[in-house]
């Protein structure tokens, strides 16, 4: 039961920090110069002043900011999130219409940087000083340094302009009809690109820290004992470094899994992927308040989250570790 | 053999900090290399490197690129550095403090840490460059907001272990001042996991500048790698070097700072490599 | 009372264009247009947005069309009068209509849009039904009876569906219009009725299989595609993912090379209504902005030349004046100015300029207008005036434009088809409000320029109306109220073998009515 009540006190945590995200949030996006009713009436081509005093009606904007906030605080605590007055569509609706495409994204790169980044790293701390660490090693720096939108638009002009290989845009074809297994594979098409180029970036970092993590492992006590036992270098490297190593992996993977929900906006942006980091871009700007104030809701909700997993597979696993850590 | 001649004897750490002096080199000699404004129109637009007089060729308006790197380099390096000093600033004082007292102290500035953690980084960077205009000061801060918690996570986790060792017990018991126990005792010690990090941060500095550009929050008077790459990628296809050199740009300094840091790294914690070389 | 009939060409055209369908035309197929940005909504009546109207302007329909000569022609009205002095206006609607829900349409519904709907909730038209017009009366079931007060010249122009666009009444008679669920579902009489939209992704629009017009539309479908980033776009057109690319869904540049490729056609038609303006909008309020002289000088330091072919890439022709070219009323004999920094330098110097930093606030719309505006801030540094590029988002700028917050900032207006609808506003001292980017947001006052424009709208002969807007053009042209660059190109591209495209003065807005495919 005591792992019980850690959930518990780490859920009374995580809500009271959201509680503080959600006020803000709140002040943040109001210190944005304009508002939503001026940039509709900019998106129109005109307006007087009987259509921007309208817009700022209907969206509560008259109201005094106290009063605004009361009723947003107020509607967050029975997980309300609004309504959309320039979409015309409850917040919630356009959040979870788009969050399964951003899970999918974030989670398919997260899985391929994790597996890729421990195998890399691995192996590069295997060959520590040999020309394929240093290969490992810059290679995963080329992913990291290049700026994330040019490596997108160039992977789109080689494998969907110059090979033609996959679809550059989308979440699915569109008018393509699909069910069932053809539209999975379809999706997994459209898939692989933005998948990669999110998970690679992702990728260089947890190579960096598995390396390291095992050559730390390799000088600890009880792989000397290991050594000492005469067990083969192999069964050691895999059994006794590598799975101790990996911990430290898994947690900062896991820290930065629920960040990568709100931070795909680049990869989402250049693929055309119908997440909820466009989602985002996209209201702020517009100063779609409740859109955005839900978006940043969401995702911090989501890092809350990811987090408690974490923490919470990591005292299954090493159960050495007590609940404060 | 001491931190120095490890650090000496590490060759990746020997062309990273090459390339760094190189570009400090490039960016005291920008006004001599090229004396006229990167913005300024020389040539004919599109031209290719070496085709014409400019080395690397010209960008979309006839912008010599290669003025562009050199007076980027500047501007970038500045925005990695001062993003990650002011980081630091936020950073260290916060981490040492709850690492030293801990308790309630501790407990509310991770709470406060936690806090930034939530919400998504570059999410936020993005809404404070937007609510106060891109600038380079506003760009400095929404990185320096965005990159200050894992400082004082490490700094916390430094000061931790550090406060229970012998000679700041013995400091302690001595009843020297608290202040003069964490800046001449503990923080010394913790200077190396500080630049290692430092120098990963100027990188990610950099690369944040790069993203923010392309979303259109950069500075438009200032020249920056980040901008180049933005403007010239989607001419791609035809100019391939308008963005290409910057690029190669940001590679290399982010490379040279990673390496250097990985080889204070590796100097610094001698053991790793003693025990690997079984 | 005579009555002036135009029973016009319009009538004959549909009755060649019905003939000629039973042969050429190919009935069904599927086009993917890309439309940038996504918009808010499709209720063409409740939101204005450029990509609304474009999508929604295949669901909606107004009572006229307009070809590319900006003559008006029949939609959902088949024919139309308008009395000898130019004050009442007789619309006979078509017959057998029916909105998207199987529901009859008629003279009831016309009347609650123009009259109700619209006056209460759109910008554009509630100060022409305000300000103009007496009384909107239904005659019969099929006969809309239109009073003015005046004569308006354009108050025909003023019937394109993006202005006043026909909505049910059936539907919205009686509900809070902003927050009606059907808004979500729009209803509405067009050859295309709303299928589906996946947010984020795209619109779907299925043939309207009732439409009014026998034998259209051709297609069976529209996709309308969002996809943020322009070289994506690119990207998505040359690897045949969509078929047509919208008026400024990729960069210019990318223009010339996607119009190459095989079985691809680029066309700058289909913008003649919209005809949109570019110009550095100056603060007149702020110092030396106000000076006649310094702003003839900055007119000559900028090379409009360079800007158009390398920023622009050769597209959009350099405007001399407040009217474009491409519409009614322009007169090209004004005072121009050249290219020619050594006479901006004198100019500059005798206005007493004494190098004081000026800022100019980007337009954040895209890269294009990014390189413009460092082209500008060079050229205004060749004649020693210090320009410091300011950028922000779209609401940042909107803001600061309405607001006035600002000394010289782009901006690009549409002529909307005559100078009282899309010119005046721009330079007219009443129109000097707070709180809109397209008010006279420079504060220029021309007591002269204001009276002109007020007896051009009003005066009922054609012939009137160009004597005094030639009066106008040259008043402002030596003046210089704003700095026009460019009459912008819109380029739309499009699989050759999507016929039929662009037949309008507002281009696929409504083209898909006749468009097919081969």
């Amino acid at each position: 039961m005591d792992l019980l009540r850690f959930v518990l006190m780490r859920l009374g945590k995580g809500v009271i920090v959201l509680f503080a995200i959600a006020v803000l949030n709140f002040f943040l996006v109001r210190a944005a110069p304009g508002d939503p009713a001026q940039v509709m009436a900019g998106e129109a081509g005109a307006g007087d002043e009987v259509f921007l005093d309208q817009l700022r009606q209907q969206f509560g904007l008259d109201r005094p900011l106290y009063e605004q906030l009361w009723a947003y605080l107020s509607n967050y605590a029975t997980l309300d999130l609004g309504f959309s007055y320039r979409q015309q569509q409850p917040v919630l609706d356009l959040i979870l219409e788009r969050l399964p495409a951003t899970l999918l994204l974030t989670g398919a790169a997260f899985f391929i940087s994790l597996v890729l980044g421990v195998v890399l790293g691995a192996l590069a701390a295997r060959r520590v000083g040999r020309w394929s660490d240093s290969a490992i090693t810059t290679l995963a720096l080329v992913f990291y340094a290049t700026p994330l939108f040019w490596i997108a638009l160039m992977s789109q002009i080689v494998f969907s302009l110059k090979l033609g290989w996959l679809p550059n845009v989308g979440f699915e074809t569109v008018g393509g009809g699909y069910t069932g297994i053809d539209r999975a594979l379809d999706i997994i098409q459209h898939l692989i690109m933005p998948a990669l180029t999110l998970g690679l970036f992702f990728t260089a970092i947890y190579a960096r820290m598995m390396r390291a993590s095992m050559l730390e492992v390799a000088g600890a006590d009880f792989v000397k004992t290991a050594y000492a036992k005469g067990l083969s270098p192999a069964v050691i490297t895999r059994r006794h470094i590598a799975r101790n190593a990996i911990l430290p992996v898994v947690t900062l993977a896991g820290l930065q899994a629920g960040q990568l929900v709100g931070g795909a906006i680049l990869t989402e942006t250049v693929f055309a992927w119908p997440g909820i980091g466009r989602l985002m871009f996209e209201a702020l700007a517009q100063r779609d308040y409740s859109v955005l104030l839900g978006v940043f809701f969401i995702s911090s909700a989501m890092v809350v989250i990811f987090n408690l997993v974490t923490d919470i597979i990591y005292r299954i696993v090493d159960p050495r570790i007590g609940a404060s850590a | 053999m001491n931190a120095f001649t490890r650090f000496a004897s590490n060759r990746g750490a020997i062309v990273g900090l090459g390339l760094l002096l190189l570009l400090v080199a490039v960016v005291l000699l920008a006004p001599l290399l090229y004396p006229q404004s990167p913005w300024r129109m020389v040539g004919r637009p599109m031209g290719a490197p070496l085709a014409g007089s400019f080395l690397l060729g010209t960008d979309t308006l006839g912008r010599d690129v290669a003025a562009g790197i050199v007076h980027g380099a500047r501007v970038s390096l500045l925005i990695g550095v001062v993003s990650t000093v002011v980081a630091l600033l936020i950073g260290v004082p916060l981490g040492a403090v709850a690492g030293y007292f801990g308790g309630l102290i501790d407990d509310l500035v991770m709470r406060f840490t936690e806090f930034f953690q939530t919400i998504p980084s570059f999410a936020l960077a993005i809404v404070v460059v937007a609510i106060l205009q891109p600038t380079l000061l506003s760009i400095v801060l929404a990185i320096a907001i965005v990159s200050w918690p894992p400082v004082t996570r490490l700094i916390r986790g430094e000061f931790l272990s550090l406060r229970s060792r012998e000679y700041v017990q013995a400091a302690i018991t001595v009843g020297q001042s608290t202040p003069r126990i964490i800046f001449t005792q503990i923080l010394p010690n913790t200077l190396a996991p500080i630049i290692v990090m430092a120098s990963l941060m100027v990188a990610t500095a950099i690369l944040l500048e790069s993203s923010l550009s392309f979303l259109g929050l950069g500075d438009p008077n200032l020249m920056t790698w980040g901008y180049m790459v933005g403007a010239g990628r989607s001419r791609i296809i035809d100019a391939w070097w308008i963005s290409f050199f910057p690029g190669v740009a940001i590679f290399l300094t982010v490379l040279a700072l990673n390496l250097v840091g990985e080889g204070i790294n590796d100097a610094l914690n001698p053991r790793l490599r003693k025990e690997d070389r079984k | 009372m005579i009555m002036r009939t135009y029973f016009v060409a319009g009538v004959a055209a549909l009755a060649f264009a019905l003939s000629s369908a039973a042969q050429a035309q190919v009935q069904g197929g599927s086009v993917s247009v890309v439309v940038t940005p996504e918009p808010p909504m499709l209720m063409q009546a409740l939101n204005q947005n450029g990509p609304t109207n474009m999508i929604a302007g295949n669901i909606y329909e107004s009572l006229l069309r307009f070809n590319e000569r900006l003559e008006p022609q029949p939609s959902l009205a088949q024919s139309w009068e308008v009395s000898e002095d130019g004050t009442v206006y007789t619309f006979k609607l078509q017959e057998n209509v029916t909105w998207h829900d199987g529901k009859p349409f008629s003279a009831d519904d016309v009347v609650f849009s123009l009259d109700v709907f619209l006056r209460e909730v759109h910008p554009r038209w509630r100060p022409i039904v305000n300000n103009q017009v007496k009384s909107i009366e239904k005659v019969d079931n099929n006969t809309v009876r239109l009073t003015l007060k005046q004569p308006f010249g354009p108050l025909l122009l003023a019937m394109e569906t993006a202005s006043a666009p026909i909505v049910p009444k059936h539907i919205y008679e009686g509900t809070a219009y902003a927050s009606n669920p059907m808004n979500n579902t729009p209803i509405g009489t067009g050859p295309f009725k709303f299928k589906e939209w996946n947010r984020g992704s795209y619109v779907h629009l299925v043939k309207n299989e009732d439409y009014w017009m026998d034998g259209r539309p051709y297609l069976d479908e529209i996709y309308w595609r969002f996809i943020p980033d322009a070289a994506a776009r690119a990207v998505a057109y040359e690897t045949g993912e969509v078929d047509v690319l919208s008026g400024g869904a990729v960069d210019i540049f990318d223009v010339p090379r996607l119009s190459q490729l095989e079985n691809s056609c680029v066309t700058s038609k289909g913008w003649e209504m919209f005809a949109p303006h570019a110009w550095i909008t100056i603060n007149h309020r702020n110092g030396i902005l106000g000076n006649q002289q310094f702003r003839q000088g900055l007119m000559h330091a900028i090379d409009r030349e360079f800007g158009r072919d390398v920023v622009w890439n050769g597209f959009g022709q350099l405007p001399t004046g407040p009217i474009s070219s491409k519409t009614r009323f322009y007169d090209a004999e004004v005072v121009t100015y050249d290219y020619d920094p050594e006479k901006a330098r004198e100019l500059i110097k005798a206005s007493g300029y004494t190098g004081e930093p000026l800022e100019f606030l980007a337009l954040p719309y895209g890269e294009t207008w990014t390189r413009w505006a460092e082209t500008i801030r060079q050229n205004f540094a060749d004649v020693g005036v210090n320009l410091q590029i300011v950028t922000t988002d779209v609401p940042g700028w909107t803001q600061r434009t309405s607001e006035w917050n600002f000394d010289m900032t782009f901006n690009f207006l549409y002529q909307l088809g005559d100078p009282a609808i899309g010119v005046a506003r721009s330079y007219i001292s009443s129109n000097i409000i707070k709180g809109s980017p397209f008010a006279n947001v420079g504060g220029y006052s021309n007591e002269k320029a204001d009276q002109l424009f007020a007896e051009a709208a009003i005066v009922p002969k054609e012939e009137e109306r160009q004597a005094l807007y030639t009066q106008v053009q040259k008043l402002l042209a030596e003046d210089l109220p704003v700095l026009w660059l460019l009459e912008m190109d819109y380029p739309t591209i499009h699989r050759c073998n999507v016929k039929n495209l662009v037949t309008t003065a507002i281009g696929i807005n409504d083209g898909f009515r006749d468009a097919w495919k081969e």
